[in-house]
């Protein structure tokens, strides 16, 4: 059942399109991230759906209840539309305590007091606060304090909870942990949540729907795996990973292939651009699929093959958990990961399902 | 705020700026007063004031002494401020609580303390005269009038150009002195340069206040007949024997012709300064540069300026109060009494006085900083024609000065038939104190609301709050601090105002300001320094008040 649905959705600022048409409906229970670039107009979606940008035309529904309709004139104030909202700055009021501040909601909605002391408590022990309450916001640790937020948005039951990059403000080792606690928060409560970020990493952990926008349109949207599988476009490939760019010019096509050319090594690869033979064309590969099968000295291991390319090791980046190398051929460089390699010509192999042509 | 309420607080402001403009610019067209019932429109009041060698006298003292203060206040002030924030001046921790203190303390006290120290038969002029048997200096001539307007005009400047100093970042510094610049060369080359537009904007506000001049040249040009546009207008009150409405509005239209392109510019130059500013580097951490030897010549100026327009004029005021007799001869000792203090508690109108500048300062402060928020408030978050137009409603009273603008408040409620039976009261005072501070309050408050973020008022919307609501539980609690502030500066503002109830000045309306001026026009001269040692003990409290709260509220 869809919870919340957005229709050709539009927004400006003067002569400046933020929004350009934005379709997207998200069901109850699901988990969806708005992905993009600074100025793709994912935190101006989401501050259009909480009522604090007036779209210029489109249509909001929540639940079954328009709460903006640009052709009829209707735009429902922020507070009558009931939703939850976690700011990237937290926005927490520093005059009031950690308990006041989750009540506020409550006190507003006229809970009576025995109520409110129990629901700001439950949600509190939810987030793992419980015995917080009587703090002010500033003796709180950033991760506390996001967790504070989210109880405030969370406490009267919103039907949708938006999240404006969420993880932004902590450091990387509570970033991951964060990102296991309010996914599991949210599912176990079952709650429909949409939250923007511009970290795919972030996105893919905690979604189970992805929607990549640029421009002020959506490019892609679909599970994880989709995007990072099947992107539909070198900007939703690019954006999703890490890859080796081939500029190339197409050759041959064949059956859902195309082949395109690296300093003199034909490669076959999947085609996802449509383009006709002799057009202009980027290959792409993700790091993690370019393949070392061999030494390319003469007599080496390995050797020439379908799709495989001789390059020389230009340098070797130690990781950690593994290494980094990055290879040149030609004008081209590539890099790869793998185990360590001595100095000297490589053959690299480039699966053809895994190198994408647009 | 909803849509409705803001655009109603606009439309009411706009009405109490404009009706009292409007009148007298009525007035300034008509051949009697508004309120006869025969009156005809007629440009025989700006013929009568352009014929006048008097008008034509005051406008030219008006420029003189204006250009003249700029002159000596600028470079003094700019200099001051470099002294006092970037350099190793030594005792800048007793400087800097006093250097502020000229603003505070009205005008008007501060020329009687020049004239009890300095004038003809001065304290100062008498100790002076018992040792080289001449008297030095003529207090009542308009080069000294100038003098004292720029030296007590310091203060401003400094306000200005240090809070700029303070903001730049030693980091801008650091970088001319590693390319190899001296100190010297850096202060003249890259901080200067830098705070220029602040400077040029302190310069314009002096220049400005000049015009305004009220209080120094009434009780220091009086004496030998200068004249300035103020106290021109002032004196023609009385000139033609009966109240000559139209030519008083006549002069209050040319006050405001030229006041208002100076606010105008004012306003462009602060805009200007603000956007230098933010180009500035890290404020983190400051070092001071050391100016070796110099520092001490450089603080002795500073003592001596104190000296001159802060500890002379007030130390002779206040011992004048306390003493029965002085002259040459006398031994300041044997006559001190409290004669002048009891004298003055036989005035039921002066005790009214003092009663009513309390109120006004306190009640009254308060209710103007509560006004000064609803205003801010109506156009806070809001961007549209109605907050520009309010933007330049702002500074119409700012081209009013406070004997001009009391003066058309005083009109308003003779003219409105629901206000005259205020006319008598506290109300009128408070409106035309209110009205006069207008942009300085709402600068005060805004202030406080530019502290405070977007997301904290949106997540009381998100959260369910409606925009009534938002403002009561979120927005004012959370500048509370600011407002406490404003209110004491309001207080002290409230305390030494003296022009605005000039013509306002009745019985039930007597504040302590404008008792001093009609005192000093009838000559009690006990009873104008026993009244302005009880004003400036007010504006000590005040201040003090000011300093404790500032400290705990930073603790």
């Amino acid at each position: 059942m869809a919870k919340l649905t957005i229709d050709d959705l539009h927004l400006s600022y003067g002569s400046n399109h933020i929004l350009k048409g934005i379709t997207a409906t998200f069901a109850q229970g699901e988990i969806v991230a708005l992905l993009g670039r600074s100025g793709s107009g994912k935190t101006t979606l989401l501050r259009s759906i909480a009522g604090l940008e007036e779209p210029s035309k489109g249509v909001i529904t929540i639940g079954n209840a328009p709460v903006f309709d640009g052709a009829a004139g209707l735009n429902v104030p922020s507070e009558k539309r009931g939703l939850g909202l976690v700011f990237q700055s937290y926005a927490l009021w520093p005059h009031k305590t950690v308990f006041e501040n989750v009540a506020y909601g409550l006190r507003l909605r006229n809970a009576p007091k025995a109520e409110i002391q129990q629901r700001v408590g439950a949600v509190l022990d939810g987030v793992g606060l419980g015995h917080l309450g009587d703090r002010y916001p500033h003796q709180m640790s950033g991760g506390q304090q996001q967790r504070v937020a989210l109880a405030r948005a969370l406490v009267y039951n919103p039907p949708v909870i938006l999240l404006d990059e969420p993880l932004s403000n902590l450091d990387a080792k509570l970033r991951e942990e964060a990102r296991i606690w309010i996914r599991d928060l949210i599912k176990r409560m079952n709650l429909t949540a949409v939250f923007v970020t511009h970290d795919q990493i972030e996105a893919m952990a905690i979604a189970d729907r992805v929607v990549l926008l640029d421009g002020g349109r959506i490019v892609q949207a679909g599970t994880p795996e989709q995007l990072y599988t099947e992107p539909v476009s070198l900007f939703a490939s690019e954006f999703m990973g890490t890859n080796n760019l081939v500029k190339s010019r197409v050759q041959d096509k064949r059956g859902g292939y195309v082949q395109i050319e690296l300093s003199g090594f034909p490669l076959w690869g999947k085609d996802r651009g449509g383009k006709a033979v002799s057009e202009d064309a980027t290959g792409v590969i993700r790091l993690e699929q370019v393949e070392v099968v061999g030494n390319g000295t003469e007599g080496g291991s390995g050797g020439e093959g379908e799709n495989r390319i001789r390059a020389e090791l230009e340098t070797s980046l130690y990781l950690g958990s593994h290494w980094e190398h990055v290879f040149r051929c030609g004008a081209q460089t590539l890099r790869a990961f793998g185990r360590p390699l001595a100095p000297g010509p490589h053959w690299l192999h480039l699966p053809p399902e895994q190198l994408w042509v647009f | 705020m909803n849509r409705a309420t803001r655009i109603a607080v606009i439309v009411a402001m706009a009405i109490a700026v404009l009706a009292p403009i409007g009148l007298v610019v009525y007035q300034s067209f008509l051949d009697g007063p508004f309120f006869q019932p025969k009156t005809a429109f007629t440009l025989s009041a700006y013929e009568f004031v352009l014929d006048d060698e008097d008008f034509y006298d005051a406008l030219w003292n008006s420029a003189i002494i204006a250009f003249g203060m700029t002159a000596i206040a600028v470079p003094v002030g700019a200099m001051l401020a470099f002294l006092m924030t970037r350099t190793d001046l030594p005792g800048q921790r007793w400087i800097e609580p006093v250097v502020l203190v000229p603003m505070f303390v009205s005008s008007v006290v501060l020329a009687f303390g020049f004239v009890v120290s300095l004038g003809p038969a001065g304290f100062v002029t008498l100790w002076v005269k018992g040792w080289l048997g001449f008297e030095p200096w003529n207090l009542y001539s308009k080069a000294m009038l100038i003098v004292i307007a720029g030296l007590t005009h310091v203060p401003h400047v400094f306000l200005y150009t240090s809070s700029a100093l303070r903001s730049l970042g030693s980091d801008v510094e650091e970088a001319a002195r590693m390319t190899g610049a001296g100190p010297l060369r850096v202060a003249l080359t890259v901080s200067l340069p830098m705070v220029m537009p602040n400077i040029l904007y302190a310069a314009v506000l002096v220049f400005f206040l000049g015009f305004e001049l009220f209080g120094l040249p009434l009780v220091l040009g009086d004496p030998e007949g200068i004249l300035v546009l103020a106290t021109y207008l002032y004196k023609l009150t009385n000139k033609l024997g009966t109240p000559s409405y139209q030519l008083m509005a006549v002069v209050v239209v040319a006050i405001i012709c030229i006041a208002l392109p100076l606010v105008a510019l004012q306003r462009y130059l602060l805009r200007a300064a603000n956007r230098y500013v933010s180009v500035k580097g890290k404020a983190a951490a400051q070092k001071r540069v050391g100016i070796g030897f110099w520092r001490w010549p450089a603080a002795l100026v500073i003592v001596g300026w104190l000296l001159f327009t802060v500890v002379v004029p007030i130390s002779g005021l206040v011992l004048r109060a306390f003493v029965s007799s002085w002259g040459e001869g006398v031994n300041l000792m044997d006559s001190l009494t409290l004669a002048h203090f009891h004298e003055l508690m036989q005035f039921p109108n002066l005790v009214r006085g003092i009663v009513n500048t309390l109120l006004i300062a306190s009640v009254g402060g308060a209710l103007s900083v509560g006004v000064y928020t609803l205003l801010n408030l109506a156009a806070h978050r809001w961007n549209s024609g109605w907050t520009r137009l309010m933007d330049y409603l702002v500074l119409l009273p700012r081209a009013m000065p406070g004997l001009v603008a009391g003066l058309a408040i005083f009109w308003v409620f003779l003219f409105t038939p629901f206000l005259s039976p205020m006319r008598q009261t506290m109300i009128a005072i408070w409106v035309a104190y209110t009205l006069v501070w207008l942009a300085y309050g709402m600068r005060l408050v805004s202030g406080a609301l530019l502290q405070i973020g977007p997301e904290l008022e949106e997540a009381g919307r998100i959260v369910g709050a409606s925009p009534a609501r938002v403002s009561r539980d979120l927005t004012v609690p959370l500048i509370k601090v600011g407002l406490i502030s404003s209110w004491l500066l309001i207080f002290v503002t409230f305390m030494r105002e003296y022009s605005t109830g000039v013509y306002l000045l009745s019985p039930g309306t007597e504040v302590i300001g404008s008792l001093l001026v009609s005192l000093w026009g009838s000559g009690a001269v006990d009873l104008v320094t026993a009244l302005s040692t009880v004003n400036i003990a007010m504006i000590g409290c005040g201040l003090l008040l000011m300093s404790l709260f500032g400290k705990r509220s930073h603790g």
